[in-house]
């Protein structure tokens, strides 16, 4: 059984007497073990689809299903969903991380005894047994990882993280995302958005990307990358070439860009090249990747062309 | 709800005792309030309604004025503060249900406040020699007024929850708290009589007043009309809190402020 179903999800907004379609027409699934990064520019639906998805905003249209059940009517549906929401915005900051997740653990439906005993084991994997103090003297970085330990307490099958990463020096940003990995390995399913595209891509298993509130594209985020790289070759070379060669490289194809820099379209191409370029020496040879945020940004922009308005 | 009520009177009494200064801070205040009726400060009471001239009169009046205060804004305040402090969508999230668990923080609240008060109150009469005589039937009319209390906390949290800044409604409110509190109604006549009894709280305050003031005893009739008045308004509340929860989940203003 899918951990996340959501169906043809709609909601529309009154903003001063305008119509505003926040998200129209999403559906997402998501399987146990699984990470799918939901990405979008601000504003494009991410964050009322999540909140649907958590039973927070009512959908006009569309359905919701948590291990089958339904969060909008079904109390059950709320044990089986962990969420992160807005940062670290989700701790009593009076309260000790250990009494944040014997709290949150029973307002969950867990009993004193499997709360206590629950916070333990996450303090302890997530090195946070020693804080003995009040969150609010936390750094950004244990605070967003507590956030992370008490949205697992009560051993979700769905974890909703919005924004799990933001503000987050390096260091905290790498725990953070070994955290999560290790949580997916486990076999509870993650739905993320973040805004740090490179985090995205590391962690993610699928990738869906909204914009003006429908998804764009989806699809396993490294065939994604593949689809959007060129499979062209680009070679640095130390000196500039000479115009004989120069020459020579255009009728192969080949495209000299700066004097230094050739860029190569095909592979049957690339060994030709070098031959001429033979014994002159290159600083590299590299085969044209597309990354995550290259993907993101034709998609938004093609997307932008594609729509009026 | 009884695991959920004992997770709310932990955290509320862990939040409290966090910072000893605050903590004493509110509680020599109490000691303040109660030593000023002791040494005939009346007015210290609330405005204009001492239920007889007693000491033991002017206290009851002061504890249900300031229990009623407390009770009526709790709600709409704890909504605040969460949504204030980012909590609020997480308690939207718990199994519980909102409605089951703002009542389970605010009967946790009224316990401490009343533990607090309590403590304080026994502390003085021990220190000054002053004994109170209380009847344990003033309990029952207390009850109805906290109930139906209760019902207008949860009214005024679901305000709190569609317009998120209900200050200034609150200071309004606590004018009408006033009269519902403070005017005789039980002496009222004919169609009078009958808003008497409809109006939140009156009919119990009045029982109260009875007790106290005039010295008359507990009146069956009275008192099943006094708790049907609470539960009514008591359900009444809830009901409109899930409705204005449902309106705040359509509009998507659930954790907002």
């Amino acid at each position: 059984m899918k951990a996340l179903e959501a169906y043809n999800l709609r909601k529309t907004y009154r903003q001063r007497g305008q119509r505003v379609e926040a998200v129209r027409s999403v559906s997402l699934a998501i399987a146990p073990g699984e990470v799918l990064a939901f990405l979008g520019p601000n504003g494009a639906g991410k964050t009322t689809t999540i909140k649907m998805i958590a039973g927070l905003i009512r959908p006009d249209d569309g359905w919701v299903r948590i291990g089958g059940r339904d969060p909008h009517n079904d109390p059950e549906a709320l044990r089986m969903l962990g969420a992160v929401l807005e940062g670290n915005r989700n701790l009593y900051w009076r309260l000790t991380p250990a009494e944040n997740l014997e709290y949150f653990g029973m307002l969950k439906g867990l009993n004193r005894q499997i709360a206590r005993q629950r916070s333990q084991e996450l303090l302890k994997r997530f090195g946070l047994d020693k804080r003995r103090t009040p969150v609010q003297t936390l750094s950004r970085g244990m605070q967003q990882k507590l956030a992370l330990a008490v949205a697992l307490v009560h051993q979700p099958r769905l974890l909703l993280l919005d924004e799990p990463t933001l503000g987050l020096d390096v260091e905290a940003t790498e725990d953070v995302k070994a955290l999560v990995r290790e949580i997916a390995q486990e076999g509870q399913a993650i739905l993320l958005t973040t805004h740090q595209l490179q985090v995205a891509e590391a962690l993610s298993d699928r990738v869906a990307i909204i914009h003006r509130g429908a998804i764009a594209a989806e699809a396993p985020t490294q065939a994604l990358i593949q689809q959007f790289s060129t499979g062209a070759y680009r070679i640095e070379m130390v000196n500039e070439l000479d115009p004989v060669r120069v020459e020579t490289l255009k009728t192969l194809g080949a495209v000299v860009q700066t004097g230094r820099v050739i860029s190569v379209s095909r592979l049957e191409d690339l060994y030709p090249v070098l031959d001429i370029l033979r014994p002159l020496p290159p600083i590299r040879v590299v085969k044209d990747q597309a990354d995550l945020t290259e993907v993101f940004l034709k998609l938004v922009r093609q997307d932008a062309e594609s729509i009026p308005g | 709800m009884l695991n959920l009520f004992l997770a709310e009177l932990q955290r509320i009494w862990t939040q409290f005792r966090r910072y000893p200064g605050e903590a004493i801070g509110g509680i020599i205040v109490i000691i303040l309030l109660f030593y000023g009726l002791f040494l005939g400060s009346r007015y210290v009471a609330g405005p204009g309604f001492q239920f007889g001239s007693r000491l033991d009169g002017i206290i009851i009046g002061y504890v249900l004025w300031s229990l009623v205060l407390f009770i009526c804004f709790e709600v709409a305040s704890n909504l605040q503060i969460e949504s204030q402090i980012g909590t609020l969508e997480q308690v939207f999230l718990s199994p519980f249900g909102a409605s089951k668990v703002f009542l389970a923080r605010a009967l946790a609240s009224l316990t401490l406040n009343l533990t607090l008060n309590l403590g304080v109150l026994l502390i003085i009469l021990a220190l000054t020699g002053s004994r109170l005589y209380f009847s344990p039937s003033l309990l029952l009319p207390l009850v109805t007024v906290i109930l139906a209390a209760y019902g207008l906390a949860f009214a005024m949290g679901s305000l709190a929850l569609l317009l998120k800044r209900v200050q200034q409604l609150i200071s309004l409110f606590q004018f009408a708290l006033l009269f519902l509190i403070a005017t005789p109604t039980e002496t009222w006549h004919g169609p009078l009589r009958i808003l008497g009894l409809l109006l939140p709280m009156t009919s119990g305050a009045g029982m109260l007043r009875s007790l106290m003031a005039r010295g008359q005893g507990l009146d069956p009739g009275q008192l099943g009309l006094a708790l049907l008045n609470g539960v009514v308004y008591f359900a009444l509340g809830l009901l409109i809190f899930r409705a204005a929860e449902r309106e705040a989940k359509r509009r998507g203003i659930i954790g907002g402020y």
